[in-house]
C-alpha cells in the first residue's frame, strides 16, 4: 500500500509541479502550486512526520499560495503571450540540466544511503507536535526571540518601503 | 511537562552572556518608543540617543572583555562564547555606530523614515553579534536571516530612488538564494550526522551541534553527503563575503544601496561571514583535502576578479564594492592558510579591523561628497576635493593608501600578516596571486587619490563645475573628528600595534 501511495503521491508532485511552470494563466499555476504542495504533505504523512504535513498544508497551502492568488488578482495578470525562448536560454536549460543529472546519478553512485531501520524509541523533532514544541520552548528559546525580532524587523520594512512620506520635510 | 526539566532548560539559558545583544535589542526597541512618545520637535534627539546608546553599551562591552562566560557554552551548546566572539562583538559595536554617524547626514537629505532606520542597524548589528557566537547551525541560520533580512530593508531604504529599489531586489534574490543553498548544505550535513546507522556511540542528541558535526566528520573521513554538504554550506557563506563565482552582485547592490548601507554591507557583512567561515575551519578540519583545494580556487578567482574588474570603474560606489572583492580575496588567503597554521587566524581579525577603519574613513568622505544622489558618484565628483575641502582630501588618500596596503599605514600591515601566514602554510601560488593582485589594486586606488587632488594643483579644472553638478555637505564637527580619528588610527596602528596582534592570534 505504501509503496504505491508513494509512487502516486510523486507523480502528483512531479505533474503538477510541471504545469506549474508551463500553464499560461498565472492563476492556473499558482492552484497547480496548491496541488504539488498537498502532494508534498502526502509524503510527508507516509514518513509519519504528521506536523510537518499540517505545518505545510497550514503556512503554504493556506497562507502563500493565498497571498499568491491574491497578488495576482490584484495586478491583473492574465498570463497573455508567452515570449519564445531565446537560443541562450535553451542552452542554459541544457546545461543546468545536465548538471542536475550529474547531481542525481553522483548521490544514486556515492551516496550510501541505507535504508534506515525506523527508530521508533526517538520520535523526530518533527513527527509531534508536542516533542516539538517543548523543544522550541526549552532547547531552542534564544532562536524564537531572534526570530521575534526578525519579524518585528521584516514588519517595519514592509511600512518603510511601501508607505508615502513624500509629506515629510527634509531636516536640517 | 515536569518542572525538573523546564528548571533545567532555564538553567542553561544564561542571558546574562548575552547581555550586549539583549541591551541592543532593548535600545532598538526604546527607539520605537521615543518616536511615539517624544513629540515632533524633539525626533531630531533620536538618532544622538542611538549612537550615544551603542557607545555606552560598547564600552560596557570592553569593560567585560574577560567576562566569566569566555570558553564556556551557554543555551544548552547553541552559542560559545571565546575570546574572538569578544572580539567581534566590539568590532560589530564599532561598525553600528560609525553606520550611525554616517546615516544622520545621509538620512537628512532624503524623504524617508529616520528612526527605523537606526532601529534596523541595531538589531542587525545585534543578530550579527549573534552569529559570530553560535554554535550550532540552527541559531547560525536564524542569526544570519535576520542579517539578511534587515539588509535587504537597508539597501532599498531610499526608495524614491531607482537605483535602491534596483539594487533591493537583486539582493532579495540573490540573498534568498545562497540562503537556500546554505540551509541545503546544513540540511545534508544534519542528515548524515543524525543518521541513526551512522553516528557515533553516545554522540550528542543534536546533529546540528558544531561538536557533534566535528565528531563525525572526524570518525567518517570520506562521506560523500557530507562532503557536498561542506561544498554547499561553503558556497552560501561565499555569497555573503562576495567571493568568486557568487561576486556577481557586489557592483549594483553597492552601487543602489544607500551609503551608510554600502559601508556596513562592505564591513559588517563581510566580516560576519569570515567569522563564520574561521569558526567552521575547526568543523570541517577533517574535511582538509576538500575544503582546502575549493578556497584555494576560490581565494584566488576573487582576488583576480576583484581587482582586473576594479580597473574599468569610474563610479566611485562599484569601485569600492569590486575592490572589496579583492579584499576578501586576501582574507580568504588567510582562512586557506588558518586550515594549516592556527596562527594565521588572528592574522585575518588584523585583517578586518584594519580594513573596517579605513573603509569607514573612505564611506565618510563618500557621504560628504555628492548627497543627494548618492548612487551617481563618479571619480570626476571629487576633481575639486583637495580644493574644497583639504582635510576630506587628505582623510580620503590615507583610507585609501591603507587600502591598498602602502607602508606605513596599518593596511601594509595586516597584508603583511596574512601573506606570512600565507608563507607559513606553503601556500606560494596563492601568495604570488595576491601580490600581483595587490599591485593592479594600486593603480585604482592611486588613480582615485590622483582624481581627488591633482586635477587642482594642475588647474585644469574649474572647481565650480564639478561643485554645481554635485552639491556637497557642510562637514558637522563631530563628523570632522570621528573621520580625523579613524585615520590617525590608519597611521598608528601601521606603525605600532602593541599588544593587539599576540592577543589576536592566542586561540
Amino acid at each position: 500500500m505504501a509503496p504505491l501511495l508513494f509512487y502516486l503521491l510523486s507523480a502528483l508532485v512531479l505533474g503538477t509541479a510541471l504545469l506549474v511552470v508551463t500553464s499560461k494563466n498565472a492563476v492556473n499555476s499558482a492552484m497547480f502550486f496548491l496541488i504539488s504542495l498537498l502532494g508534498t504533505a502526502g509524503l510527508f504523512v507516509l514518513l509519519d512526520a504528521f506536523l510537518l504535513a499540517a505545518v505545510l498544508v497550514l503556512v503554504y497551502a493556506g497562507a502563500v499560495v493565498a497571498l499568491f492568488l491574491f497578488i495576482i488578482m490584484l495586478l491583473g495578470m492574465k498570463g497573455g503571450e508567452r515570449q519564445p525562448l531565446s537560443n541562450s536560454a535553451v542552452l542554459a536549460s541544457v546545461v543546468a540540466a545536465a548538471i542536475l543529472a550529474i547531481g542525481v546519478l553522483s548521490f544514486v553512485k556515492h551516496g550510501q544511503i541505507a535504508a534506515s531501520v525506523p527508530d521508533a524509541s526517538a520520535p523526530a523533532a518533527g513527527a509531534v507536535l508536542k516533542f516539538y514544541s517543548a523543544q522550541l520552548f526549552t532547547t531552542y528559546l534564544l532562536p524564537v526571540q531572534v526570530v521575534g525580532f526578525l519579524l518585528l524587523i521584516a514588519m517595519l520594512g514592509v511600512i518603510v518601503l511601501s508607505k508615502r512620506f513624500e509629506d515629510m520635510e527634509k531636516s536640517k | 511537562m515536569n518542572l525538573d526539566l523546564l528548571q533545567a532548560a532555564a538553567a542553561k539559558n544564561a542571558w546574562g552572556a548575552i547581555l550586549p545583544e539583549l541591551l541592543l535589542g532593548l535600545l532598538a526597541l526604546f527607539l520605537l518608543i521615543l518616536e511615539i512618545l517624544l513629540p515632533k520637535k524633539r525626533h531630531g534627539a533620536i538618532p544622538a540617543i542611538a549612537i550615544l546608546g551603542q557607545i555606552a553599551i560598547l564600552v560596557g562591552t570592553l569593560v567585560n572583555l574577560r567576562s566569566g562566560y569566555l570558553g564556556t557554552e551557554t543555551f544548552g551548546g547553541l552559542l560559545q562564547h571565546d575570546m574572538h566572539g569578544q572580539f567581534m562583538r566590539v568590532f560589530f559595536l564599532l561598525t553600528s555606530i560609525l553606520v550611525s554617524i554616517l546615516g544622520v547626514p545621509s538620512l537628512a537629505k532624503q524623504q524617508v523614515p529616520r528612526v527605523e532606520f537606526f532601529h534596523i542597524v541595531i538589531v542587525v548589528t545585534g543578530a550579527m553579534m549573534l552569529l559570530v557566537q553560535s554554535h550550532h547551525f540552527v541559531m547560525l541560520f536564524v542569526a544570519l536571516e535576520t542579517v539578511t533580512i534587515g539588509f535587504y530593508i537597508l539597501v532599498s531604504y531610499f526608495r524614491s530612488n531607482p537605483l535602491s529599489l534596483e539594487a533591493g531586489l537583486k539582493y532579495l534574490v540573490m540573498g534568498a538564494l545562497s540562503s537556500s543553498l546554505l540551509l541545503f548544505g546544513i540540511v545534508f550535513l544534519y542528515g548524515v550526522v543524525g543518521n541513526p546507522e551512522l553516528s557515533l556511540p553516545g554522540a550528542a542528541s543534536t546533529a546540528m551541534d558544531f561538536t557533534s558535526i566535528r565528531q563525525f566528520l572526524e570518525a567518517h573521513p570520506d562521506n560523500f553527503l557530507a562532503k557536498v554538504g561542506i561544498v554547499l554550506v561553503l558556497a552560501g557563506i561565499a555569497f555573503k563575503i562576495g567571493a568568486v563565482p557568487f561576486q556577481i552582485w557586489i557592483p549594483d547592490v553597492y552601487q543602489g544601496a544607500p551609503t551608510p548601507v554600502t559601508a556596513l554591507l562592505a564591513v559588517g557583512s563581510k566580516a560576519a561571514g569570515f567569522a563564520v567561515l574561521l569558526a567552521l575551519t575547526g568543523v570541517f578540519a577533517p574535511y582538509r583535502t576538500l575544503v582546502v583545494p575549493v578556497l584555494s580556487v576560490m581565494a584566488g578567482a576573487t582576488i583576480l576578479f576583484g581587482n582586473l574588474a576594479a580597473l574599468t570603474q569610474y563610479n566611485v560606489k562599484r569601485l569600492i564594492g569590486l575592490s572589496g572583492v579583492s579584499h576578501a580575496g586576501y582574507l580568504l588567503v588567510g582562512v586557506v592558510a588558518a586550515y594549516h597554521d592556527p596562527m594565521a587566524v588572528g592574522a585575518v581579525y588584523f585583517y578586518l579591523l584594519v580594513y573596517l577603519i579605513a573603509s569607514f574613513a573612505v564611506f565618510g568622505v563618500m557621504t560628504y561628497v555628492c548627497g543627494e544622489n548618492d548612487a551617481d558618484q563618479e571619480l570626476e565628483h571629487y576633481a575639486d576635493l583637495a580644493k574644497a575641502n583639504p582635510f576630506l582630501a587628505v582623510v580620503l588618500a590615507i583610507g585609501l593608501g591603507s587600502l591598498a596596503g602602502i607602508p606605513p599605514l596599518a593596511g601594509f600591515i595586516g597584508k603583511l600578516l596574512v601573506f606570512v601566514a600565507a608563507f607559513h602554510a606553503g601556500l606560494y601560488v596563492l601568495l604570488g596571486i595576491a601580490i600581483v593582485g595587490v599591485v593592479i589594486s594600486i593603480y585604482y586606488y592611486f588613480g582615485w587619490i590622483k582624481a581627488a587632488v591633482f586635477p587642482f594643483w594642475s588647474g585644469r579644472r574649474t572647481a565650480e563645475g564639478v561643485s554645481q553638478a554635485c552639491p556637497r555637505l557642510q562637514v558637522g564637527l563631530l563628523f570632522k573628528l570621528v573621520l580625523g580619528g579613524l585615520t590617525i588610527a590608519t597611521v598608528i596602528l601601521g606603525v605600532y600595534q602593541g599588544g593587539l596582534i599576540p592577543w589576536l592570534a592566542a586561540r
